[in-house]
Formats: C-alpha cells, structure tokens, sequence
C-alpha cells in the first residue's frame, strides 16, 4: 500500500495543522484498537507472552494519542474534528495478518517493529506531498519519532533470548479430521 | 471533509471474533464496517444473514440483524427477508463450502431472481472450521485430511458461475488491499440488484502458504491497472477463467442498465393487481348473476 491509498480523500497538500494533528491522533488511536484485538486474539488462542506485549502496545500507542491530544488542545482547543477514522488504512496499527496462534514473543515485536517500520514509511511518503510549513514539522517531528520507537523495539528484542528452535507446531499433532 | 452520523465501530458488536489469529476474515468484517459507514444506512436498517463456516459467524459481530441460519441456506433465507421487508439492507455473508458445495443449488436461481442483495463469499479454498478438508474451490493437486495424496478435482470457478448466470455486479477482492476491498464490498451494496464480491479471504491454520495476505500482496493485480472496462461482459468473461492462477481484484462486470429488481416487479404486480380486483359488491353480483 502506498500512502495514497492508505488515506483515501485526504489531499496532503492541502492539509491544514488542525486535520494533520487528528489525523496523527487517528493514527495512534487504529494502532491501539489493532493492538487491543490482536491481544484479545492471542488470550483467547492461549498465547500469553505475545499477547502481554500487545497489552503493552496498547498503552504505549494510547499514551501517544494523548499526547498528541494535548498538543492540538493546546493549538486549537475544542475545535470540531473533520478528519474521520474511516479516511485510514493501517498506517501504523498492524496488519492483521501479523498474529498467529502459538506466535512467540520475539515474533510479536518483530511485527510491532514491522508496523512502525511502515509508519516512518508513510511519513516520510507524505512529506512529498506536504506544503505548509507548519504541518511539515508536525509530520517531520512524528516520522523521526518512528524512527525512535523501532529503536525501543529493537533494544526490547535484544534483550529477549532467542526462539526455541522449534516451533511448538512441530512438536503437537497436527488437526485431525473430524 | 464533513463528519458522518455514523462510524465504522458503530456496527461492530460487543462480541469478539474467535477466528484463528491472522485469519483474513478478519479484514472483511473492517471492511464490512467501514463500507456500511460510508453508505450511512443505520444498523437497524441492516440484516446480515449468513449459513455455516468460519465467515458466516459475521452476523454475531455487528450491531446490525443477523441470522446465522442453515448451511447453505443463507441466500434462501435472505431473499425471504428481502421479500418481506424490502426496505431493508441485506447483506448475505459465507464461504466457498456454504456458497458454491452445500447451498450451490441455490445460486442461480438467486441471481435469476435479482433480488437488491450483497453476497459476500469469504473464499479460502478450504474447509476451515472443519479443520482442513477439501472444499468446491480447492485446487487441483491440493493435499488434505481428506485428499492426503493431492486433490483430484479441478475447482469450481466462483467468478465464472456468477458472470454465467447473468449476475449484475461481480467482482473480487482480498484483505490484503483493505481500501481496495472496502470500496469494492462499498460499491456492491449500493448495485441496485443482486451484487457479488468473491473475497480471497485465507485460512492461516490449514490454507496454503500462496494463498496467505503476504503471498497476495506480492501477486494481485487490479482490473483497472489492466484497462478492463467493467461494462464489458464478455472480457469479464476472459479475465474470469484465470481464477485460481491469477489474483485480479476489481469490478468484472458491472451491467450499465441494471434491470429491475424482484422486489420492484412484486411492487409492480401488487399495484396491478390492486387495481384488478373487485369490491365486495361486485363479487356478490357476479355470484348471483351465475
């Protein structure tokens, strides 16, 4: 997906702070709900490690949300929001397809690392087309904090052991026909 | 940009998916959200009716009517809905088994009949909830619990069923192009006529690895970068008989002079009808005359 097609309707050009700051706000919140039902999934597939740091991406893209509230609170206070939800395809929450049952830790920050691997491509996708200086720096400012955040996840993934050589799917029974 | 009445989460129940992590379905159901908060039309308004599978669990996960009925017996039971309450959005929901194996009879004579209906088929080439056993859109050479030596049988071709049948609006999708498939499952809804959307929907657990999001972002090309003109029934015809080698998404076929639907024509017939018949009056004089 390229950056157009992941924010149909929205013209970059055009985009005034206001739009640019609740669509940066949007953003983080389809991350935090994406993070929110991949955990769901993987508590209900009993996988805990990869569901625990879902949970954990849950908190952190909310706390980014917030912060990005305050920021616009502070510049246009409670002035009505056009962008929508809907105007968002996967910017930074990740794809579905990431998670699988029986998915070990590393795996699941592999693909938070994916996911704000693809963010930094959409910013700095978008800044191509981004005219007015103060919704530059806005989006200038977020691209380098992707850049930041899959650092965390990198020094995190250093930190864990490595996989088990084998999966868990070569040691149980395969489904059986019913 | 002005902002709707209604959101995406609007149609979304409290219930949570218990599809396989990473399983498409997944996809469809945002896309499904998505496209009903475009069109606008409030859950109330809105019936999904499904038969049995892993996609046909969607009713459950909106806010809107659902019946999670027969197996294979969702298209039935959504023209009878349809029928009885034309006024409200009907979405039909399943997959390949349900769609085109045990409820196969019963497509063409939904697609004759051109009902104002949606018919979503999630296909993953598989029986999924089954666990793994061949289904009508299985390829040739598949191995399974039940083909452990590789299938035998070519696979039904959904796309050129429904073209042959004659229905108005057929078109394919994948999850793996969420815009893309929610403006197509979007443009469905709003045919007036029967519509159908064969969504590439995989199995993570017993489908296979070409068959996965990844493998489809890597190989769908879109009609519309092929020039194809969606009025043209004919190249809708060619470019279906590459089902199962090649991933096109897009509209094949769109009829530019939609028909009139079913429901419209009973309309029709009730209006003449009314007109047709007789008082009480006249009845009884004709019985005395006799």
């Amino acid at each position: 997906m390229t950056s157009q097609t992941q924010t149909p309707g929205i013209d970059f050009a055009a985009l005034t702070l206001k739009d640019a700051f609740d669509l940066a706000v949007l953003i983080e919140e389809e991350a935090r709900d994406r993070y929110e039902e991949l955990s769901a999934q993987l508590v209900l597939h009993r996988t805990p490690g990869a569901a625990a740091f879902f949970a954990k991406m849950v908190r952190i893209e909310e706390l980014h949300r917030q912060q990005l509230l305050e920021e616009r609170k502070k510049h246009f206070n409670d002035q009505p929001v056009a962008v929508r939800r809907e105007m968002i395809f996967d910017v930074e929450a990740p794809d579905y397809d990431e998670a699988r049952a029986d998915m070990t830790t590393r795996q699941a920050l592999e693909a938070a690392l994916r996911s704000e691997e693809k963010a930094h491509r959409f910013f700095v996708s978008v800044l191509s087309h981004v005219q007015k200086p103060e919704v530059r720096r806005l989006f200038e400012e977020l691209r380098d904090e992707e850049v930041e955040h899959q650092q965390l996840v990198k020094a995190e993934l250093a930190k864990l052991p490595p996989d088990d050589r084998f999966a868990r799917v070569d040691v149980s029974d395969g489904p059986a026909p019913q | 940009m002005n902002a709707p009445v209604l959101q995406a989460k609007d149609y979304k129940s409290d219930l949570k998916p218990i599809w396989c992590p990473g399983c498409g379905d997944f996809g469809v159901l945002q896309g499904l959200y998505r496209a009903l908060s475009s069109i606008g039309r409030p859950p109330h308004e809105v019936a999904f009716i499904s038969g049995i599978g892993c996609s046909s669990r969607i009713p459950g996960y909106t806010t809107a009517y659902g019946f999670n009925s027969v197996h294979g017996r969702s298209l039935p039971i959504a023209q009878g809905v349809k029928l009885a309450n034309p006024e409200l959005l009907v979405v039909v929901a399943g997959g390949d088994g349900d769609g085109f194996s045990i409820g196969g009879g019963h497509v063409p004579h939904a697609v004759r009949r051109n009902m104002d209906l949606t018919y979503l088929v999630m296909d993953n080439q598989v029986y999924g909830l089954t666990k793994g056993q061949l289904s009508p859109t299985s390829p040739r050479g598949l191995e399974t619990v039940t083909s452990p030596l590789g299938s035998l049988e070519d696979p039904i071709n959904p796309l050129l069923y429904m073209l042959a049948y004659g229905a108005g609006f057929v078109a394919q999708a994948t999850p793996a192009d969420m815009p893309g498939m929610t403006a197509l499952i979007e443009e469905a809804i709003r045919y007036p006529g029967f519509s159908f959307v064969n969504i590439q929907s995989p199995c993570v657990t017993f489908g296979e690895d070409n068959q996965q999001l990844k493998a489809h972002k890597a190989t769908m090309k879109t009609l519309a970068s092929l020039g194809h003109d969606a009025s043209n029934q004919l190249a809708a015809l060619d470019l279906a008989r590459s089902y199962g080698t090649e991933l096109y998404t897009g509209v094949f076929y769109r009829n530019p002079n939609p028909p009139p639907t079913y429901e419209a024509l009973v309309k029709l017939r009730q209006a003449e009808q009314a007109r047709k018949a007789r008082s009480r009056h006249q009845i009884l004089e004709a019985y005395l005359q006799k």
